[in-house]
């Protein structure tokens, strides 16, 4: 186990391994021999590795959810839900500044200065960043456009949703933890049977 | 009187639209390349017809946009126009195209048959260019197939018309390959029957040009569907992103259900509380005690550069100082240094030497009075034994006559060997 010592460490820590963050640990962990060998290892902690439903990303999950288990799941889907929304608006946000086609995608590149300038240059989109970093998710009290931009960039990072290359430069990569969002969104549409405009899917798509 | 204004209306209306009409006619080139590259660079048009062409409502300049775009209508209007021809254009050109390859090949045989070489090899030149007409037809379009493609489609501004252009590309790919169906090999072999010439134009060469069409219509088909699904997937998370963020905004009190307690709990929301692995040093192990040693030594170098540090990053003035400290120390080592090496220079030489001259010989920059101290105080700084090897004179005059204080003038120190 000295050899995937690295790579246990991380997924225990809670963090999200994908292509984008560890190219080398997700490689060992698309391989079944390593995540069955890990899972042994794991199994007496009560963890095992998990994955999405397209295999891009692993963390750990619970191996058998007892009580505490699910205490735990509980809360942090709320607080999960309570992040929700400054997330999405977030996403929505960048792909109109950007003008691009779809939505941030894992491995997309996004260049900070770029995004500032864009949202510089517009009221609305300047209304909609104050809005979001003014969230307590964001939690940015400042006034300006730039300090806003990177107090966001910094949380997303924290929370994993971004990597940052190279600490001194403002551009940013995204990471297979955003995949896994809009899965869990997806499943909770499901779910919840929320009733999402279906008109305006069906006019987009014909 | 209404029926004479409807008049006048319509009249003015059709003026309008002629003329209207007939600009577009004249700039066609101009909103053809813009309808291809997304937009028009200014520069390249005088400012008359820009002035025109904006107030017809062909062109528009967007706010944030240095470049005109063409308004949505007429690119359409192009769309359907390039669309429509094309369609037309395949299937007819084809099949016409081969009946008058079959007139040319008719009028060969008549020629060869009446032994008229001049007429052979006219009509076999005529053959070959209408063979390359074909090729090239479908060559062209494969190429604007192809140029599309890879530009990602960048003419259309969003998503959804992207998804159009696609779509329409896949449909003029399935007319090109139904175009090529048309090409009856068997057909062309019986015809070309007999003649080495036209058997090289019209089968062996048609049919080595069109199966590389074909493959390369194939490959542009499976790069845009698969484009497509891109294109679907992109448009599916957007609307996902934001129908839902719409939808939270809407219920702002929205809590999901308590997938935790199901008996089958969700994978994707099953994520395990993170776990710190911890470690502290232990002593119960001999054979690592070396290197823990090791390691405590460190630690301590570390503690010590790091109390250094600490020091001199307190206070940009403690930085000055320490730095200026640094300087005099380090001219104390070199005084010392000099100091040695006058009583070096003595024990080489067997008379006493004076400590000044020995300064003044040397070219050394030290303040007299500070040179004769150093020399005193190395002097008695030396062990007593050593102290013993030299004699040291002192060259001092009183002060006053009323106390005892005395100058030092110089001092001369001499080495006798024990």
């Amino acid at each position: 186990m000295m050899l995937h010592g690295p790579l246990l460490e991380k997924l225990l820590a809670g963090q999200f391994v994908c292509a984008i963050t560890d190219e080398e640990f997700f490689a060992k962990l698309q391989r079944d021999e390593v995540r069955e060998s890990i899972d042994d290892y794991l199994k007496p902690l009560n963890r095992r590795v998990a994955a999405n439903d397209d295999n891009s990303v692993y963390f750990l999950a619970y191996r058998d959810i007892d009580d505490p288990a699910r205490e735990h799941l509980k809360q942090q889907l709320g607080v999960v839900m309570g992040s929700l929304l400054p997330l999405l608006e977030w996403l929505t946000y960048v792909q109109e500044a950007m003008g691009s086609d779809g939505i941030l995608t894992a491995g997309d590149t996004l260049k900070l200065q770029e995004l500032m300038v864009k949202t510089e240059d517009n009221p609305s989109l300047r209304q909609r960043l104050q809005n979001l970093a003014n969230d307590k998710f964001f939690g940015s009290s400042a006034d300006s456009v730039d300090a806003q931009g990177k107090q966001v960039a910094r949380r997303l990072v924290e929370h994993g949703y971004l990597m940052q290359p190279h600490s001194n430069r403002l551009y940013f990569t995204v990471t297979g933890k955003i995949d896994y969002l809009l899965e869990l969104v997806r499943f909770i549409k499901d779910e919840e049977n929320i009733p999402l405009d279906t008109s305006q899917t069906q006019t987009e798509l014909l | 009187m209404a029926e004479h204004d409807d008049k006048h209306h319509l009249s003015s209306l059709f003026e309008v639209g002629a003329e209207r009409l007939k600009l577009i006619g004249d700039n066609a080139k101009l909103l053809m390349q813009g309808y291809l590259t997304g937009g028009i660079d200014p520069a390249t048009v005088s400012e008359r017809t820009l002035r025109r062409l904006i107030s017809a409502r062909v062109l528009y300049q967007p706010d944030d946009s240095h470049e005109l775009k063409l308004r949505h209508p007429v690119t359409q209007l192009v769309a359907a126009l390039v669309t429509d021809e094309s369609r037309r254009a395949i299937h007819a050109d084809i099949a016409d195209k081969l009946v008058s390859i079959r007139g040319f090949v008719e009028g060969l045989k008549e020629a060869q048959r009446m032994g008229d070489s001049l007429r052979v090899d006219s009509q076999t030149l005529r053959i070959d260019e209408a063979v390359y007409d074909l090729t090239s037809q479908f060559e062209e379009a494969i190429f604007s197939l192809w140029h599309r493609l890879n530009s990602n489609f960048g003419f259309v501004s969003n998503l959804s018309d992207k998804i159009r252009e696609n779509s329409r590309a896949q449909q003029q790919i399935q007319r090109l390959i139904d175009g090529l169906s048309l090409i009856d090999f068997d057909d062309l072999i019986e015809l070309a029957e007999g003649n080495p010439t036209l058997r090289k134009i019209l089968v062996s060469r048609l049919q080595q040009q069109m199966s590389a069409h074909h493959g390369s219509l194939l490959e542009v088909q499976i790069r845009l569907v698969e484009l497509m699904t891109r294109f679907r997937e992109q448009q599916e998370r957007s609307l996902l992103v934001l129908n839902m963020a719409g939808f939270l905004r809407e219920h702002p009190g929205f809590m999901v259900g308590d997938y935790s307690y199901r008996s089958q709990v969700p994978a994707l929301v099953n994520c395990a509380a993170p776990i710190f692995p911890a470690a502290a040093v232990s002593l119960d192990k001999r054979e690592q005690q070396p290197e823990l040693v090791h390691l405590v030594h460190t630690l301590y170098r570390e503690l010590a550069i790091k109390a250094k540090t600490d020091v001199v990053s307190v206070t940009a003035d403690a930085v000055n100082a320490s730095a200026q400290q640094q300087v005099v120390e380090a001219r104390q080592q070199q005084l010392k240094q000099d100091t040695m090496a006058y009583f070096l220079y003595v024990c080489d030489t067997p008379q006493p030497h004076s400590a000044l001259a020995f300064l003044i010989e040397q070219q050394l920059e030290w303040p007299a009075e500070a040179w004769l101290f150093q020399v005193l105080a190395e002097y008695n700084a030396l062990p007593r034994h050593e102290q013993k090897l030299f004699t040291l004179t002192r060259d001092e005059r009183p002060i006053s006559q009323f106390n005892h204080v005395r100058i030092i003038e110089d001092l001369k120190v001499r080495y006798q060997a024990a």
